[in-house]
């Protein structure tokens, strides 16, 4: 065979006569992209990715169908190639009608799985679910008690009934794992060498640690506080999560050879630059752990707590003076575990002053209820103006009446002071739970933001200081849920990691594909209630910290698994489109229009298709012809509206399909299935 | 004397059938007139045309002729009293619309008859055949068709010559293929010339197949031009039956057969691999290149595709010589081009002028200008794969590098006239609503491409265009060109992206204003009515569907907007010409 | 949908005879094809498949690639309606427009009588009568409200009239 020399991306090259030139690129391990072209077919030139320059050639050409020649320049990336690829990619994906992936897991802030591990709960495989959770999420026997989970909010289930218990199953699955005698355990790579140093070990801290730990790397956790834990541990009661399920799931980071330092504090136990020196990379997660404070007067006075000091009290086993009547400022969460709390500590008369409206309140639903249960009562509509002391104590609480303005802009309807409406309470306490903010003191060479809180870049976690990077509550935009916390730890993780090899990896939401649904589409979906869990009595649980929850049965567990609607695409790890449209950044709704006919059929007994998802690229058709020798599908219709289907829906056709699958093979997207 | 009716296709759908069986039977068999018929005579907006001659000279040439008249006229020509026929006779003006041309591929077009042979042989038929055959080599022949400068008549431009040279020297068996899928809307030329001179088309594809020696030739022609392929089948057994063509043609080695095959209504198959796919029983959509088909086409052998204005020159050429051909045009463009005028134009039809001539020379002096009392705003060219050429630019020449530098094609040779009635957002729509129908769906850039563009076009015209949306169309268009796979694809963005380079302030207006300056989209239009003019007759009221217009009986009436769906009946329904759209 | 039918396959035997041996006859098959039927019923596009050992699934293909081919049985009247340029530009819209308020049908579709079929199709080439229809093989220009009105209503009563012999 006769060798013909060519440069490509000046690199020369040798190619053998009657070769294209990407097979010629492909061997010297040059990747163009291409979407329609299989080795096993005769090429097609469709799908348009596979473009190249060609010196002396005033149009692109079709890598795939255009022969090498001696002499050839090839430029196989360039501008007007990215842009001709960028423009195709867009074109496919403003026209593919899919979900990459679930809902749930893209309300996830930590972009869970969802799908995978309640599906593999369905089937009672909790060690698969657990293996799947922890690919993001390290801690799931702790965040699936705790989590406000937006994935429910976004479950599709909803258009049916009501949405899967995805958190509890979550901490169903790790509970079951972590009872087992022989637990999952992650496979950690060999050591790297570089050591990288954790200030704060709440969640934040602990995911990163746990995925760089992972990866090989030595890391270092330094907290302030007598454990690890943060927030989940010192914030959070433990009528939501027992400490013991905590202190399992955090010495299963310890087991990958994390090291904790506890009670240290950056500023007084050692300057910020002492320990950025010991470390080859430095991550601040020390969270947000100041009070918000208000505009009323009287709170130096005793008997005045910031909802997350006074949690934090009580987490460390102190029992703070409240005193019989207890008035909680706020409507968050951190509000209603502030009243819960009181409750527990025996206060007879817990109200939670709040001036918008419960509909307005920002606190969980459930939480809300539950706080009701055990017998806290509201004063909606009422702003807290000034905290009145005897003694220099606490005696009570003047309240101001709000009433709700016009809507904004946003919906939403600010409160605004009724003039002379006020009301007095007698309270020994009061509880300020307003939201919190982070404490900087000793990281003085750290840029802020505007907000006061570290600066951090979105992609890259790094802040003004090589080699320093922030995630968490005290970055950006502030606090936020625990599994926003650990969704950042994860992915500062992955640019860390890369960083200490000396690569450039920022972290970029990845682009999916999403359908928009309608409850019409599901009317064929069989109601199955939502798994309601067993919980204790409110009358028995208001007298301790022990965990109101009883978890889910095996039974309803698996029931509730199988609820799963299946959203998520099957072909999401291994679809080329996807793949090739992460890797530049495209914008497919600004070309946002008609889609060709997308719908689901099984003509072939074995093989079910997804028209919505298929892109045209023919080698399905092509393999079917070509390499199975069937002929069975074709293409009908021309032009947008062209769909691939198998002849007719002709019973002949289904007898001559011998299900050898090579069409589900070839397909690049996930439009074909084997079922 | 001998009646002569033009029976082209336009001819025929104005009444020209009508007609002649009209005279048939008012002749009744008199001695001494003969009754005829020929192909188009290209004065498309006279039609049916008859013509009355003495032997071959036109006595007089009679327009808008109705079967009414066809008493009249049998009258006339038995007593020779042709004074009757005043009232019918063209008016001398628009007999410039012929006398302006020159006609080369148009030679025997409304002159001959186009049914039989005769009449073609008669003035000078397979001479060329003739001489190429017996007096020149492949080689030769070749030479002239070089000499003559003569390009692809098509819409490309590719030198002729060229691609017969190389389906000569590309080895194997080797086929000969006409291109009369002329799909191009706005566009009859190619079937003009087959149904008024089919012949001309045999002997220049005979030349043609002698040339690159090819045994095996078929005509490709658009499944809607059922008249065309019935007088091309009765051409080529007439053919056949002189030995003219089949085998051993004028008893010479060379033996060469043509094949009729009738598209089936897809306009992707006019680019020449869609159409080698077509001929060989699939689905028209179009081959990589290279390789081209002159290397491997029809059932992978060597293939020569030509359109019909391209073989209908090769005969003239062989007859007086490349020089001769040369000599027409100016420096970049040889010979002629025959376009299809139509639109707002005055005098409409087919017009074959020498290339170097200007777009005002054949709107204006050939043309006659604009129809109606609305300036001349465009002129479109090349159909969907073409643009449009402002009227600023009415005196650019007409070569092929030319009419590229503004941004349209050549083409096939549709000519458009628009004026300030046309909304150039429109006419953009209009060609990709056409291309996203016909692009054969096999690449992505055109496939969607094509849609999107449409879609944001008619979001335009719907008003509902926003600011970006020019900038996202040229980004497209630009993408579009680049990747698609065929020249429909690559071409689909030329309307598009001249009516944005000459008429972006149009798209502005649309986008920015909500208004139409043509007062051609819908949506934006307000419909008032005049109180000076309305006589309150109600009848618009009484026929609007949504019930929008008010008032009493003999008073004005007026348009509530906001329930105005737009339909235009009231419009319609006043007759009075009280309401108006703004 | 049933492959078995009813249509009398007989009819194609010429045709077959003719053309069935070379699998670039596959067009020419089915024009003749809808020649005789009106239209391509699947009994025919199978026998066919049968015939020149062409896989049916690439006759679907060419069955549907050309606007040409209906794989559905079409009106009594099939109204051609022009959409080329120089239609366009003559108001070939508000054409289409009106047949379609009038007979309540758009493009592709049959009235629910089966008089009417309506197909907008590329240039007819009558430019210079634009705007243009075509039924049944006879062109109708220089069309008007006033006028498509008329002839449609005149066809309507020819139709009713033939029933009513």
């Amino acid at each position: 065979m006769d060798t013909i020399n060519l440069t490509v991306n000046g690199i020369s090259l040798s190619g053998h006569e009657g070769e294209t030139i990407l097979q010629t690129a492909q061997r010297a391990g040059i990747e163009i992209p291409t979407l329609c072209n299989d080795e096993s077919v005769e090429h097609y030139g469709g799908c348009g990715l596979c473009v190249v320059e060609l010196e002396g050639t005033a149009k692109l050409l079709r890598a795939c169908s255009t022969l090498v020649s001696d002499g050839m320049v090839v430029h196989t990336d360039s501008p007007r190639i990215r842009q001709s690829r960028k423009i195709a990619l867009e074109l496919l994906m403003s026209d593919h009608e899919g979900d990459c992936r679930g809902p749930c897991t893209l309300k996830c802030p930590a972009g869970t799985d969802c799908m995978g591990y309640v599906q593999a709960i369905g089937r009672g495989d909790c060690r698969e679910a657990v293996r799947i959770i922890k690919d993001t999420l390290p801690m799931p026997a702790t965040i699936g008690r705790i989590c406000p989970h937006p994935c429910e909010e976004a479950c599709r289930r909803r258009l049916v009934e009501e949405p899967i218990s995805i958190a509890r199953l979550k901490s169903y699955a790790a509970d079951v794992v972590l009872r087992s005698p022989d637990p999952w355990k992650p496979t950690v790579s060999p050591p790297s060498g570089k050591t990288v140093g954790i200030i704060g070990g709440g969640p934040a801290g602990l995911s990163a640690a746990y995925y760089l730990a992972l990866k090989g790397h030595k890391v270092t956790i330094a907290d302030a506080m007598p454990q690890m834990g943060g927030m989940l541990r010192y914030g959070i009661p433990g009528y939501r999560l027992p400490k013991q399920i905590l202190d399992r799931e955090i010495s299963d980071i310890a087991e990958l050879g994390v090291e904790f330092i506890n009670n240290y504090r950056i500023g007084k136990d050692e300057t910020f630059a002492g320990f950025r020196a010991r470390y080859d990379a430095v991550i601040i997660a020390i969270g947000a752990w100041t009070g918000t404070r208000i505009d009323c007067a009287g709170q130096e006075l005793r008997g005045v707590f910031g909802g997350i000091d006074f949690l934090r009290e009580v987490n460390l086993g102190h029992r703070p003076d409240i005193g019989e009547r207890v008035a909680v400022v706020g409507g968050g969460n951190t509000a209603m575990d502030a009243c819960r709390t009181a409750i527990r500590l025996g206060a007879e008369d817990v109200r939670v002053i709040y001036r918008r409206t419960r509909s307005e309140m920002p606190a969980q639903d459930e939480e809300i209820n539950e706080a009701a249960e055990e017998g806290v009562k509201f004063e909606f509509l009422s702003a807290p103006e000034e905290i009145i002391g005897r003694n220099g104590a606490v005696s009570s609480l003047r309240i101001r009446k709000m009433e709700l303005g016009e809507p904004d802009a946003g919906g939403r309807r600010a409160p605004r002071p009724i003039p002379g409406a006020t009301e007095e309470l007698d309270v020994d306490s009061v509880i300020l739970a307003l939201g919190q903010t982070t404490n900087v003191s000793g990281f003085e060479d750290i840029v802020l933001s505007r907000k006061g809180t570290i600066a951090a870049d979105e992609h890259t976690f790094s802040t003004n200081m090589v080699g320093v990077f922030a995630i968490g509550d005290a970055t950006n935009g502030g606090a936020d849920i625990a599994v926003a916390a650990c969704g950042e730890g994860h992915r500062a993780a992955g640019v860390i990691d890369a960083w200490l090899r000396g690569i450039d990896l920022p972290y970029r939401k990845p682009y999916v594909s999403e359908r928009e649904v309608t409850a019409k589409m599901y009317s064929d979906k069989e109601v199955i209630p939502r798994a309601s869990m067993a919980k204790r009595d409110p009358g028995e649980r208001r007298h301790d910290f022990r965990q109101i929850e009883l978890g889910l049965t095996t039974e309803q567990a698996e029931r509730e698994g199988r609820r799963c609607l299946n959203c998520g695409c099957h072909d999401y790890e291994q679809c080329r489109l996807i793949r090739y449209a992460n890797t530049m950044r495209i914008e497919p709704e600004r070309i946002k229009g008609d889609k060709h006919p997308g719908y689901t059929e099984r003509k072939l007994e074995a093989i079910e298709r997804d028209q919505g998802k298929c892109i045209l690229c023919g080698l399905c058709m092509r393999v079917c012809e070509e390499v199975a020798g069937e002929g069975i599908l074709g293409l009908v219709g021309r032009g947008f509206s062209t769909v691939i289907k198998p002849e007719f829906n002709d019973p002949r056709a289904i007898a001559v399909c011998r299900d050898c699958l090579k069409c589900v093979k070839a397909c690049p997207t996930g439009a074909l299935r084997a079922l | 004397m001998k009646i002569v009716i033009g029976e082209g296709s336009c001819g025929i759908a104005a009444g020209a059938g009508k007609v002649h069986s009209a005279l048939e039977s008012a002749l009744g068999g008199t001695q001494g007139v003969d009754l005829g018929l020929t192909g188009c005579i290209g004065m498309c907006f006279l039609e049916p045309i008859v013509e009355l001659r003495d032997g071959e000279t036109l006595v007089r040439r009679l327009v808008r002729v109705s079967e009414k008249d066809a008493d009249v006229i049998a009258a006339a020509a038995v007593s020779g009293d042709l004074s009757m026929l005043d009232r019918l006779c063209i008016q001398p003006e628009d007999e410039e619309f012929l006398d302006k041309q020159t006609r080369i591929a148009l030679r025997h077009c409304g002159i001959i008859d186009p049914t039989g042979i005769d009449e073609y042989i008669a003035c000078g038929g397979y001479e060329a055949l003739k001489k190429a055959l017996l007096n020149m080599t492949q080689d030769q022949v070749i030479e002239v068709i070089k000499t003559s400068g003569l390009s692809g008549r098509g819409g490309a431009g590719f030198p002729t010559w060229f691609k017969w040279n190389a389906t000569r020297q590309s080895p194997g068996k080797k086929y000969l293929i006409c291109n009369a899928d002329e799909g191009d809307p706005g566009a009859f030329m190619d079937r003009a010339l087959i149904e008024s001179d089919p012949h001309n088309l045999i002997e220049g594809m005979l030349i043609a197949a002698y040339a690159i020696g090819s045994s095996e030739a078929f005509v490709y022609v658009r499944a809607e031009y059922p008249l065309a392929i019935v007088r091309l089948e009765e051409a080529i057994s007439q053919a056949k039956s002189r030995g003219l063509l089949g085998e051993n043609i004028l008893g010479t080695d060379f033996s060469c057969d043509i094949t009729i095959k009738a598209g089936a209504g897809a306009f992707v198959c006019g680019e020449e691999t869609a159409l080698i796919e077509s001929l060989e029983g699939k689905r028209g959509m179009p081959r990589l290149k290279p390789p081209f088909p002159a290397q491997k086409g029809y059932k992978n052998m060597p293939t020569n595709i030509n359109n019909v204005e391209t073989f209908a020159n090769v005969p003239w050429i062989i007859l007086n010589g490349g020089e001769a051909f040369a000599a027409m045009g100016n420096q970049k463009s040889k010979g002629t081009k025959v376009f299809a005028l139509t639109g707002k134009i005055k005098r409409g039809g087919l017009v074959e002028v020498p290339m170097g001539k200007t777009l005002r020379d054949v709107i204006f002096e050939i043309g006659g200008g604009m129809i109606g009392k609305s300036a001349f705003k465009a002129v479109q060219l090349g159909g969907p794969s073409g643009g449009c050429i402002p009227a600023d630019l009415i005196d650019t020449v007409i070569d092929y590098s030319a009419i590229s530098a503004t941004g349209a094609i050549m083409g096939s040779g549709g000519m458009v006239v628009l004026d300030e009635t046309t909304c150039m957002v429109g006419v953009a729509r209009f060609f990709l609503e056409f291309t996203t129908n016909e692009s054969c769906g096999k690449c992505v850039h055109c496939r969607i491409g094509t849609k999107r563009m449409k879609e944001i076009l008619e979001r335009i015209v719907k008003g509902e265009g926003k600011e970006g949306d020019i900038e996202l169309l040229e980004e497209l268009c630009l993408a579009i060109k680049d990747g698609s796979l065929c020249g429909l694809g690559q071409s689909a963005p030329n309307p598009v992206l001249t009516t944005i380079k000459y008429f972006r302030n149009e798209y502005e207006e649309h986008i920015r204003s909500k208004h139409c300056p043509a007062k051609q989209c819908r949506n934006l239009l307000r419909y008032v009515i005049d109180p000076e003019v309305c006589t309150g007759c109600t009848a618009c009221a009484r026929h609007c569907p949504t019930s929008c217009i008010s008032g009493r009986l003999k008073q004005p009436h007026s348009i509530d907007s906001d329930k105005c769906i737009r339909c235009g009946m009231c419009v319609s329904r006043c007759k009075f010409g009280a309401i108006s759209a703004e | 949908m049933s492959t078995s039918g009813s249509s009398d396959l007989s009819l194609l035997d010429g045709v077959m005879s003719e053309y069935s041996q070379a699998p670039e006859n596959l067009i020419t098959i089915l024009q003749k094809a809808q020649d005789i039927y009106g239209y391509l019923p699947v009994d025919v596009i199978y026998y066919i498949a049968q015939r020149t050992g062409v896989k049916p699934a690439k006759i679907m293909g060419v069955a549907t690639f050309y606007s040409q081919f209906r794989l559905e049985p079409v009106g009594k009247y099939l109204i051609l309606l022009c959409n080329g340029t120089a239609c366009h530009v003559n108001g070939s819209e508000e054409i289409e427009r009106l047949i379609g308020e009038k007979l309540f049908i758009q493009n592709g579709d049959t009235t629910a009588d089966g008089l009417f079929s309506l197909r907008k199709v590329s240039c007819l080439g009558c430019c210079s009568l634009s705007p243009v229809m075509m039924i049944n093989d006879e062109a109708y220009g220089s069309l008007t409200p006033e006028k498509v009105i008329d002839i449609l209503d005149e066809l309507a009563r020819n139709a009713r009239q033939e029933e009513g012999l």
